[in-house]
């Protein structure tokens, strides 16, 4: 079995551990708790007949210009960048966002990932894509879990190319 | 030798490349859970892709990584450094340090939370405020038109009641004209309540702070209802402390208005006894003094909790009271905002069967400089003669042509009247006035039109007095009136006694 390290990063209240605790424990709350430093849980997943172990830094949530340790990324294979659906500072700087990533982890792509779907209309929600700059991988909502396993085996898969 | 309690602290762990422990160098935090021969990603499963990604002789820095251990969570940094044999792990507890951080990093993350959403509420009050201060214009502006619309039959009524006083009829007609008038003034209050209560409402009550003599005032109200009190069981009494001063700063009309309100309210609820005036000072210093206003009746009283409610709008004791006594229940509602606009109090202290007493205490400002010209100003303007004056009328409502007429044909004008704007004009580039009053809704030149044009008028009539004719009665009506060249304004409906002495003054 291969292992990956894979990171999710990301504005403050996104719901970065939530995505990870849905798809992790199978768990939902709504209580907010601020991450400090990094969590790591992992989780075997199977992707194309084999079996991965996915080793997922939770990142804590920046805020405005700060930047995330460039420590965290040594021997990632993967990261998901996501923002809030609801929130627009989250997506509004997308574009430099996901360029400094790459440049702090050395990554060619990043998985993008738009949380939070179930506080928005469908017409909300079809502006909010038109809005942002660059393209969403998936939509997510870790409440109702919908596409948080989908958006995890994406990122397996990225992690294995 | 490293302390105790520094050893607690800190663990150095030298692990094979592949992270299998191979022995403890130093420190004691945590030891259990690290033990020699075992993968160190047991407890660290943040080094497993870490440890193999490291470069050979790179000190390496992870900081705020999280360690569980019996349940219980553990902050650390750890520095790595990678040999060619193998791999040292230096780990810090740091918990102490990052719980705070972490308290910090959640106050600001919800204070930022917090934030939005008052500013996602705020912009909700913002939008609800908008919506209630355009209902209220709307309102506002509907109560203005609607007041223009009761105001000018009221003028027709009124002033036909006034002049068929004055024929030879019997005394049945006469006691029926005096209830119709009686019925029209009463109509006339209650629209101007509605007016003055909406005008409060919607934050436009402008206070005047000019020199007032209180004595005056009480002694003008009291003498207006003693002329208009038909029963002759109630009697009305004045009494004004001497300490009350010459003079003070204040709105003359409101106080009137508060003090009539009162006297009204006495009145309809008095069927025999007195209702007095009693004027005291409560306190005073040397810039100002607080005045109270004591209006007692011997009427049917009240219980207390009806004196908690008779401030309220639209409040009558009993179901039956507006049509027995007449009025909208508004005027003790519009004392109590009068009042509180001035910075005043009102306060009722009644008995059921006895009578009622209220008190108002209003602070005023002294005014220093007696001119106590100003009084006796007023009054020698207004008891000016019209005799022989030329006098122009313009107005289409015939009803209302008729009225003017029948009052200055009395005064012995030279009186000339047109039916509109357009006549007016004419009749002023060639004809001399000494006065001229126009309706303001005209049909081909309006009123306030017509004032504008003085250049195109006979040169004498320039700059004689021009009166608005109206029944658009609000301040900001009479402010923009003035503005555009009235010298004055009529506001309808008028009595023979306010149209005459409005003339006056003007002429003055």
């Amino acid at each position: 079995m291969i292992a990956k390290k894979v990171l999710l990063v990301g504005n403050f209240g996104v719901g970065k551990t939530s995505l990870i605790r849905r798809f992790v424990l199978n768990q939902f709350s709504e209580d907010y708790i601020s991450t400090i430093g990094v969590r790591v849980s992992s989780k075997i997943v199977q992707f194309e007949n084999q079996e991965i172990k996915l080793l997922i830094w939770d990142v804590a949530g920046t805020s405005g210009n700060e930047k995330i340790p460039k420590a965290y990324f040594l021997g990632a294979s993967a990261a998901m960048y996501v923002f809030d659906l609801s929130r627009e500072e989250t997506y509004v700087s997308i574009d430099n966002y996901l360029e400094s990533i790459k440049e702090l982890s050395g990554l060619k792509d990043i998985i993008v990932v738009g949380n939070k779907k179930d506080l928005l209309t469908q017409e909300e929600l079809e502006s909010v894509i038109n809005t942002v700059s660059v393209k969403i991988d998936l939509i997510t909502s870790a409440k109702e879990d919908e596409n948080v396993e989908n958006a995890f085996l994406q990122l397996a898969s990225q992690a294995i190319k | 030798m490293i302390p105790a309690k520094i050893d607690d602290v800190f663990i150095q762990i030298t692990t094979s490349l592949s992270g299998v422990i191979l022995n403890i160098t130093a420190g004691k935090f945590l030891q259990k859970e690290f033990n020699a021969q075992e993968s160190i990603y047991k407890t660290c499963p943040f080094l497993e892709g870490t440890l193999d990604a490291l470069e050979i002789s790179a000190p390496f820095l992870l900081e705020g990584m999280v360690l569980v251990s019996d349940f219980t969570e553990y902050n650390v940094d750890i520095e790595l450094f990678k040999s060619a044999k193998n791999i040292s792990v230096l780990i810090h507890n740091r918990t102490n340090v990052y719980k705070y951080l972490e308290q910090l990093n959640q106050n600001r993350n919800d204070i930022f939370f917090v934030k939005r959403q008052l500013a996602e509420k705020n912009i909700e009050l913002d939008k609800l405020r908008k919506i209630a201060d355009k209902a209220n214009e709307e309102k506002s502006r509907f109560l203005a038109m609607m007041s223009h619309e009761i105001r000018n039959p009221l003028n027709v009524i009124l002033g036909y009641a006034a002049m068929i006083s004055e024929e030879s009829i019997n005394n049945s007609v006469k006691e029926y004209l005096k209830l119709l008038s009686l019925s029209g003034e009463h109509l006339k209050v209650i629209v101007n309540d509605i007016l003055d209560l909406s005008r409060i409402e919607a934050g436009k009550l402008v206070l005047v702070n000019s020199p007032i003599n209180i004595k005056e005032i009480s002694k003008h109200c009291i003498e207006n209802y003693r002329h208009q009190n038909t029963n002759t069981a109630v009697e009305l009494l004045l009494e004004v402390s001497e300490k009350v001063p010459y003079l003070v700063l204040g709105d003359n009309v409101r106080i009137n208005q508060i003090l009539s309100n009162l006297l009204s309210n006495a009145l309809k609820f008095t069927e025999k006894g007195e209702i007095s005036i009693v004027v005291t000072v409560v306190s005073e210093d040397e810039k100002s003094v607080n005045i109270a206003f004591l209006v007692s009746d011997s009427g049917r009283g009240m219980t207390t909790a009806q004196t908690f409610e008779i401030f309220d709008e639209y409040q009558q004791n009993k179901k039956t009271d507006n049509r027995v006594h007449g009025g909208a229940g508004l005027g003790l509602s519009i004392v109590k905002r009068l009042l509180k606009a001035m910075n005043g109090r009102i306060s009722v202290d009644s008995e059921l069967g006895k009578g009622t007493v209220f008190k108002a205490e209003i602070p005023f400002l002294k005014e220093t400089h007696q001119k106590s010209e100003v009084v006796k100003k007023i009054k020698t303007l207004a008891s000016k003669s019209l005799r022989g004056k030329r006098i122009l009328v313009a107005d289409d409502d015939a009803l209302n042509q008729t009225i003017v007429a029948h009052i200055l044909t009395k005064e012995n004008v030279t009186l000339t009247q047109v039916k509109d704007g357009l006549e007016a004009l004419d009749i002023l580039k060639t004809t001399i006035f000494d006065v001229v009053l126009l309706d303001i809704h005209m049909p081909n030149i309006t009123g306030e039109q017509l004032v504008q044009q003085k250049k195109e008028f006979k040169k004498e009539n320039r700059d004689i007095p021009f009166l608005a004719l109206t029944a658009n009665t609000a301040p900001e009506d009479l402010k923009r009136y003035k503005n555009i060249g009235f010298k004055s304004v009529i506001g309808k409906p008028y009595t023979s006694v306010s149209f005459l002495e409005q003339i006056g003054l003007t002429l003055n």
